[in-house]
């Protein structure tokens, strides 16, 4: 496989699974459970590193003065990696508000 | 001829693994249709699939799907699989829980 396209593919795979983790997250506290929304968003944090270190890759090989081939994947897999971020973010937000709520 | 559906964000990221998982298919000489959706297709997809493959970034569905589609075989792909394009180990599996 080309290596572009496997960097831009460890980036979604990891970044997409940290996302996911981050909306279960939030479900997972929706329906009372704080502690496992908290475990969920942890190990998403865990994941997402990894998504980010293949694209710290990508910025360090430039720096060094090669150019990236830009395409749609590469594209997607930033837009993947933001959305991540702020889901994030989101969740963590989330989880205290349902904590909260229920402590009410 | 069994029919293997994928869905994603876009569809796009899946299509290059489709791409992969159908020249594995041709290899083993397995008769099957595979293509690759986004999530917003899924109502209309899913109910002519004989199995349906999440990506990572909306596995956060399947409980959601599963629920709509009690009867189909929902399954999420794996991060590490999905993240190295390995067309073969997802065909496999497919082919696994199709039996």
């Amino acid at each position: 496989m080309e290596g572009m396209e496997l960097i831009c593919f460890q980036i979604i795979s990891a970044v997409g699974t940290a996302r996911s983790l981050y909306i279960e997250a939030i479900h997972e506290a929706k329906v009372g459970n704080i502690n496992g929304a908290r475990e969920m968003i942890k190990e998403g944090g865990q994941v997402f590193i990894q998504g980010h270190h293949a694209h710290v890759q990508l910025i360090q090989n430039e720096a060094s003065g090669n150019k990236t081939e830009i395409g749609l994947l590469l594209i997607h897999a930033e837009d993947q990696l933001m959305s991540a971020e702020a889901f994030g973010i989101l969740a963590e937000e989330f989880v205290d508000l349902y904590e909260r709520i229920l402590k009410k | 001829m069994k029919n293997i559906v994928l869905i994603c964000a876009a569809g796009m990221s899946t299509s290059l693994l489709v791409e992969k998982m159908q020249r594995c298919a041709l290899e083993d000489a397995y008769e099957c249709k595979i293509n690759a959706y986004s999530m917003g297709e899924s109502s209309r997809v899913i109910p002519d699939a004989d199995i349906v493959l999440l990506g990572p970034q909306v596995r956060y569905n399947a409980p959601k799907l599963k629920l709509q589609f009690p009867d189909k075989k929902i399954e999420s792909i794996d991060m590490v699989l999905y993240g190295t394009m390995n067309g073969r180990a997802v065909l496999d599996h497919a082919k696994k829980v199709m039996g």
